[in-house]
């Protein structure tokens, strides 16, 4: 018994030994992770936050974004299995429907990450941060954010507003939808800063520099039909003689890409890959081929006078026509086309005929046209520049996220694809959303 | 290692009390048991007193006795008591004999081994018998309707592939829903470490890594009172599992068992011919033409000669007689000291569906030795070689079933030039059944030492020291002849995984029996645990080969790695303690505490308390009088158990997350939100139990209550998108499991020649959930048919009704939920669930002189089945790369049409309307309808055995002691209302929530089988 009263005394120190030691013995650290709290403090951290908010807009821009862009309207259509597909390009788009919760999801996730940066480098006091560079991470921080709301707005119209990263639940309530109009003052306040704060250099295409704001910044006054500064913002991309209109049209989409045709694009490579081709090229290629032109984009296409050398974004023949813009299949490296300079001119162009330059526009029309090596443009009235804007958008950006929106923005998607009901002119708050946010609504007829 | 508890059904004195008295002699002797085994801790008392001896190691025992005292009571639990007689002076051998009673079973429970019939728990046991030389790999999976309140059910017919095991219900949504496996003492890990993806499906069982052959016992703890004492670990049960170990003294005893099967389908998929593949076609490109208004005259029909096309077989293709080989071979036996039990297994097993195989080398080695009469030590090591040939299907276009099941099939297999024609989405299936090299080999290792010494005979040491480590090597490579390799000419994955759980425990037990009579009987223990569990990864990727004969990584253009670490501590501290007095009443109680690195640094440490209490109330007189009762025992308890598992190691820290790359420089992005305050998942649960033997103990019946309330549910909370992450985790909301279990065995005949049992057991169990913070909508690639919400199981199926299909019109008309008169998402409605109102077993076992015959059922009742197939096949023509199956022929066609499936068509109008034809197969329904939903209730005949032992008369010759020739046949028939091939399926068994979907899935093989068991 004694010894028994001697080995329960012994356990007992042993358990509070033990017990003492615990907390420390149950600490655990994540090595591919670090603690949110100093995720951003110094130089280091702060330019690891940035490629991360660019990250996020390779994440919704390489396949869900210029696929809401372009499926849900004329020039492609469905030729797959899998039925989100089908629902976009039907234009009857349940709440769950796969790519636009994807899409949406992975905006506002960029936004926060966007949102961190811009509340947490100002800060960061490292000797090895100059001004000049937090100033350029700032000025991108703003630019993503910018384009984080314009692509929500545009597509599911005024959403909520979220200005600060989330670091607790509780900062979201009462967070209502502002109004498409509000969405926008804030993505032209963005813009105003990142433009200020971006440096501009000769080559850079695939991070954002100040002509990137600009060229942002016109096509959001295009959508708001403010035709001056859009013209205005459009002409100060334009002069900027890093960008030029490259020939043939392909070279823009034919490896190694970053041409000079391009204002921003979204460099992918083979450590980050881009397989967006896939669901483009048919299955003899190892494609899911659910993307296909349709064949009224390929009779464009094909026609010289309308397609011209724009005939390169297809291939194949007879009923396996499929579209090429995306075409590194074997390595995966596709960039994402974000903004041209040929938008820049169309947009000109289009502002320029809403203000009655006619010349100006026709002027602009046919620079894009003469690029595609198709005849200049006839078109004399208003109304005549106006439509063969469009037509030439429609071509211009055929497989690019251009066409949904344009219809939508200029109120034809009724007129041209059929789809009076305007509910639908804008895709759905995810279900996700509806059910677990109480400061949400539904757009209507959903 | 055992701690048995005394039984006291004899009279005893407190050892403490005793004293010696003159004029004593000394009596020495041996006890004995079954087969002349040495009994450790018999009880020997001196009768009409109070002295008392236990026996040691070798069974030997001494005592004192008086002149004037004659007689002895040796007692040992599971064993009849014997008096014996002190004649002489001599050493004094008693052989007890086995009690052979049910309720007189030995158990072991957590830490402990305590006689059944002091047990206030909820445990079943099943011996290993009864799981051998059935073809299917895991051990558990072998449980399905042999232990009632326990749901087993494959996910698919691939051999080695993932399970569904429930004890008792889901208790929780985003923790682990699967029991804690423990072997020999080793806290095993149930990670699946395939990393192959085959789709949105369970990959592999990783306990298949164990032989069946080798175990002796199955204990399965279900109640509180039992798991408690596995705090943090034991809220969905624990499965305790025994392995052969060889008996002191005992002759070398070599066991060979080998048996071999032929498993086919007993149904197989079936779609539409050509001509009636292209006749749909046309119907729906007619009907579309009309819905929009075009003029009929000017339809242009796809197909203008349907009964011009061919068919194409493809399913033919894809099933085989699958073919299983099992041989084993083990040896056991003892000397003096030591025992030892050896054992050797090999088993290939064929898929009915190609190209999956699995094979399994598995050796195993326990030994125990008593070093001294003190102490003993002893190893148990199980080490386990598997492979499988990896096939990708459910949700995957480019599987091999998806393949073959989903091109129209006037589509030719071949390309005119002879090469493998693929469409669509679709891969080619011959050229993924010839082609496919995916790789898996696992290497596990179960290794457990321990020393376990005696401080007093009543005060017991036990240390242990346990390694589970699993390494699982994948080679895949994607040929250019397969969609996966086509683009990058070539392309390959290599991923080696690794999971180790390291345990440390040290238990102190004190048993002890005191007082008048020996009334007071105690079982008490404390201990402790170190646990830790690693999962790392690193994988290696590679696109670019020279020629397919280059298939390592190393030979590609282009090649890319990866890797992952997490780490988790659980250090936990527990005490355990029962008291039964005067053999009829018992009360036990334990605690646990439990601290996890998983949990917020405010809350890592849970307190997991639980309490019993059991009547013998047959031991009382005025039951006794009624002479009804063989044995009536009532069980009560109460307790609380935690859970950790299936939640991240860095759960509860707020992170941003590498990866996030961008133009090849590092990036990062937020992650995860903090949670500090994440704690313990805690399930409270109260099990009342009567267990009764009447007819002479030939009808035992166990009848358990129980209603467990999982409350601070480790739940990911769905949250705006509009914050940047999508869930978060906290303790919200609870589940509540509640049910009946009841569990029968009678010996319907016991003759000399002729003897029949029968076993019976039936389990309802109804799921709940209580308490959500919003509903939580997933499954199916994101058409979020399974729905948690508050009021409703969890599993439940959420989906657009289908009130019926207008005879007028031909379009499917819903249920309006919200009367709002178009049909939206709002109208989406929960219309039945996944999970079974009951399952059960019935098992018969019929001899006669040296044949024996034996057939065993399991059913359920009651769950859904989300028959994806047709979902995707029945598409009234919105699917021009899918061809159909037969169920679409049942189309409206005209008016006056009877029918569930709507009118073809592809229009997709306004998809608002209610009874508009965009609703017919699109449309905001987007054929998420309930027609699509199935019954999946099913009896089967899973085994039937008939058997014939030769007489050991005409072997004993040869030297053997026993030889049994059997045949058996699995799965034999299945009575079921569901279509589809299969009603035991759940294809999305990834996520434990996404229950009940049937998507291109390989069914239950029906296998015939031929096999000896010899034994020298």
């Amino acid at each position: 018994m004694k010894r028994s009263v001697q080995f329960i005394g012994l356990i007992t120190l042993y358990i509070s030994i033990g017990l003492s030691s615990c907390k420390k013995y149950l600490t655990e650290i994540p090595n591919n992770a670090v603690p949110s709290t100093g995720a951003i403090s110094d130089a280091g951290t702060a330019r690891a936050a940035i490629i991360g908010a660019y990250d996020g807009l390779q994440n919704y821009y390489a396949s869900a974004y210029p696929t809401l862009g372009t499926i849900t309207a004329d020039n492609v259509v469905f030729n797959g299995t899998l039925s989100q597909y089908l629902q976009l390009d039907q234009n009857a788009i349940p709440t769950d429907n796969v790519t636009t919760v994807a899409a949406y999801q992975g905006i506002y996730s960029t936004i926060n990450t966007a949102n961190s940066v811009i509340a947490l480098v100002p800060a960061v006091n490292d000797p090895l941060l100059a001004d000049e560079e937090k100033n350029k991470i700032l000025g991108e921080a703003y630019f993503i954010r910018a384009l984080g709301y314009f692509d929500l707005a545009r597509g599911w119209g005024g959403v909520q507003l979220q200005l600060q990263p989330t670091t607790d639940l509780s900062a979201l309530k009462g967070v209502k939808r502002s109004t498409q109009d509000a969405t926008y003052d804030q993505v032209l306040a963005d813009l105003v800063q990142a433009e200020q704060l971006l440096p501009e250099d000769a080559k850079t295409r695939n991070r954002a520099q100040k002509s990137t704001a600009r060229a942002l910044r016109a096509r959001l006054h295009l959508y708001r039909k403010q035709w001056a500064d859009a013209e205005n913002y459009a002409t100060q991309v334009i002069s900027n003689s890093k960008y030029t209109l490259v020939k043939p049209y392909a070279s823009f989409f034919t490896s190694p890409f970053l041409s000079n045709e391009s204002v921003l694009e979204l460099t992918f490579s083979a450590n980050d890959k881009n397989s967006f081709w896939n669901l483009w090229y048919p299955s003899s290629f190892g494609g899911q081929y659910t993307l296909k032109p349709s064949q009224g984009v390929i009779d464009k296409l094909n026609n010289p006078s309308v397609g011209g050398t724009r005939n390169a974004l297809i291939a194949g023949s007879g009923n396996a026509v499929y579209g090429v813009l995306y075409n590194t299949y074997a390595t995966s490296t596709d960039p994402s086309y974000l903004i041209r300079i040929a938008e820049l001119y169309l947009i000109r162009a289009e502002a320029r005929a809403q203000q009655n330059n006619l010349d100006g526009a026709l002027e602009d029309l046919n620079t894009i046209r003469q690029r595609a090596d198709v005849p200049k443009s006839t078109a004399t009235t208003k109304d005549q520049l106006l439509q063969a804007i469009e037509e030439e958008n429609s071509v211009e950006f055929a497989f690019e996220a251009h066409r949904w929106f344009d219809l939508v923005r200029t109120e034809r998607a009724g007129a041209v694809l059929g789809l009076t009901n305007k509910n639908f002119w804008l895709f759905p708050i995810p279900y996700q959303d509806i059910l677990s946010d109480p400061d949400v609504t539904q757009n209507p007829g959903y | 290692m055992k701690h048995f508890l005394k039984r006291s059904a004899v009279t005893a004195l407190c050892l403490l009390l005793q004293y010696v008295v003159a004029a004593q002699s000394t009596v020495t002797g041996k006890v004995l048991g079954e087969n002349n085994q040495p009994l450790e801790n018999a009880t020997i008392q001196v009768k009409g007193t109070r002295k008392v001896s236990l026996s040691s190691t070798d069974g030997s025992f001494r005592v004192q006795a008086g002149a004037e005292e004659k007689k002895l009571l040796i007692s040992y639990t599971g064993y009849e008591t014997q008096e014996v007689s002190l004649v002489g002076d001599g050493l004094i051998s008693v052989t007890l004999k086995r009690d052979t009673r049910q309720l007189e079973d030995v158990i072991i429970t957590g830490y402990s081994t305590q006689s059944r019939k002091f047990i206030a728990g909820s445990i079943v046991s099943v011996s290993g018998n009864s799981i051998k030389d059935i073809p299917a790999a895991g051990f558990n999976q072998l449980l399905q309707g042999k232990a009632a309140g326990v749901q087993v059910t494959s996910n698919s017919g691939v051999p080695g592939g993932g399970i569904t095991f429930r004890v008792r219900g889901n208790n929780s949504i985003n923790a682990s829903v699967d029991p804690l496996y423990v072997i020999d003492g080793v806290f095993v890990s149930n990670t699946d470490p395939v990393q192959t993806s085959i789709g949105n499906q369970q990959q592999s069982n990783p306990l298949a890594d164990i032989n069946p052959n080798d175990i002796e016992s199955i204990q399965i703890l279900k109640d509180a009172n039992a798991t408690a004492i596995y705090g943090s670990l034991g809220a969905n049960g624990v499965i305790l599992v025994t392995t052969k170990r060889g008996r002191l003294n005992s002759n070398a005893k070599i066991g060979l068992n080998a048996y071999h099967g032929w498993s086919t389908a007993a149904k197989k998929f079936k779609v539409t011919n050509g001509p009636e593949t292209a006749t749909l076609a046309n119907e729906a490109a007619y009907n579309t033409g009309i819905d929009g208004g075009q003029d009929p005259s000017t339809i242009v029909l796809p197909f203008p000669r349907p009964d011009t096309l061919k068919t194409y077989d493809r399913i033919s293709d894809l099933f085989r007689t699958g073919n299983t080989s099992n041989y084993e071979l083990s040896a056991q036996g003892g000397t003096e000291k030591s025992t030892y039990y050896v054992g050797l297994g090999y088993l290939k097993q064929q898929s009915i569906v190609r190209p999956s195989d699995f094979e399994r080398y598995a050796g195993r080695f326990n030994y125990d030795n008593y070093l001294s009469s003190k102490l003993k030590v002893g190893t148990s090591i199980n080490i386990t070689r598997t492979w499988r040939n990896v096939s990708s299907n459910d949700n995957n276009p480019q599987g091999v079933i998806n393949s073959a099941i989903f091109v129209r099939s006037y589509l030719p297999v071949y390309n005119a030039n002879g090469s493998y024609a693929k469409y669509g989405s679709f891969d080619n299936h011959l050229a993924l059944i010839n082609n496919l090299n995916n790789n898996a080999v696992g290497w596990r290792t179960i290794g457990n030492f321990y020393g376990e010494y005696s401080i007093l005979p009543e005060l017991k040491l036990r240390t242990s020291w346990s390694i589970d480590r699993s390494d699982e090597y994948e080679n895949n490579y994607a040929s250019t002849l397969i969609s996966a390799g086509v683009a990058t000419n070539g392309s390959a994955a290599s991923y080696q995984t690794r999971n180790q759980v390291l345990t440390n425990e040290q238990v102190l037990t004190y048993i002890k029996s005191f007082g008048s009579n020996r009334k007071h009987s105690i079982n008490a223990l404390i201990g402790n645990t170190i646990n830790t569990v690693l999962a790392e990864s690193t994988t290696a990727t590679g696109t670019g080969f020279p020629s397919n004969n280059f298939t390592a990584i190393s030979s590609a253009a282009t090649r890319s790695g990866s890797s992952s670490r997490a780490e988790a501590k659980l250090v936990s501290f527990f005490g355990k303690a029962s008291y039964t007095y005067d053999n009829k009443y018992s009360i036990d109680g334990s605690v646990r505490a439990d601290g996890s690195s998983k949990f917020g640094v405010n809350k890592r440490w849970g307190y997991f308390p639980s309490g019993g209490i059991t009547w013998r109330a047959s031991q009382e007189d005025f039951i006794r009088n009624l002479n009804l009762f063989d044995e009536l025992k009532l069980r009560g308890s109460v307790g609380l158990s935690g859970n950790q598992n299936g939640i991240g190691s860095y759960a509860a820290q707020g992170l941003w997350s590498a990866g996030a790359n961008y133009l090849d420089n590092p990036g990062d992005a937020p992650s995860q939100l903090s949670n500090p305050d994440l704690t313990w998942e805690t399930t409270r649960q109260v099990d009342l139990g009567i267990e009764f033997a009447v007819l002479k103990n030939r009808l035992n019946v166990i009848v358990d209550y129980y209603n467990k309330y999982t409350y601070d549910l480790l739940l990911n909370v769905p949250v705006p998108l509009r914050s940047g992450f999508a869930s978060y985790l906290q303790n919200y909301g609870a589940v509540r499991n509640k049910g009946v279990e009841v569990t029968l065995h009678s010996e319907n005949f016991r003759g000399k020649d002729f003897r029949w049992t029968t076993d019976f057991n039936i389990a309802f169990n109804n799921n709940k959930i209580e308490k959500l913070a919003s509903d939580i909508a997933l499954g199916a690639s994101g058409r979020n048919i399974s729905i948690l919400r508050q009021g409703f199981a969890v599993n439940s199926f959420q989906l657009y009704k289908q009130l019926y299909v207008d005879p007028k019109t031909g379009n499917a008309v819903y249920e309006d939920v919200d009367k709002s008169g178009t049909i939206t998402s709002a109208d989406r409605q929960i219309v039945g669930n996944a999970l079974p109102r009951y399952t059960g077993g019935f098992n018969n076992n019929l001899s006669y002189k040296n044949f024996d015959l034996g057939f065993f059922f399991y059913f359920q009742q009651g769950n859904k089945i989300m028959n994806m197939n047709d979902f995707f096949l029945v598409h009234g023509g919105t699917q021009r790369n899918i061809g159909f199956v037969p169920r679409q022929l049942e189309r409206w066609q005209k008016a006056g049409d009877i029918t569930d499936i709507p009118r073809l068509t592809t229009y997709s109008g306004d998809p608002t309307i209610n009874g508009g034809s965009a609703n017919n197969y699109g449309g905001n329904v987007a054929s998420l309808s309930s027609r699509y939903l199935e019954d999946g209730s099913f009896i089967r005949l899973r085994t039937v055995t008939l058997s014939y032992t030769i007489p050991p008369a005409a072997l004993q010759r040869l030297k053997i002691t026993n030889l049994r020739l059997y045949v058996q046949a699995s799965n034999l028939f299945t009575i079921t209302k569901y279509k589809g091939l299969d009603p035991e399926v759940s294809s999305q068994s990834a996520n434990q929530n996404t229950a009940g979907y049937d998507w291109a899935t390989v069914p239950q093989p029906r296998t015939i089988q031929a096999g000896i068991n010899l034994n020298f």
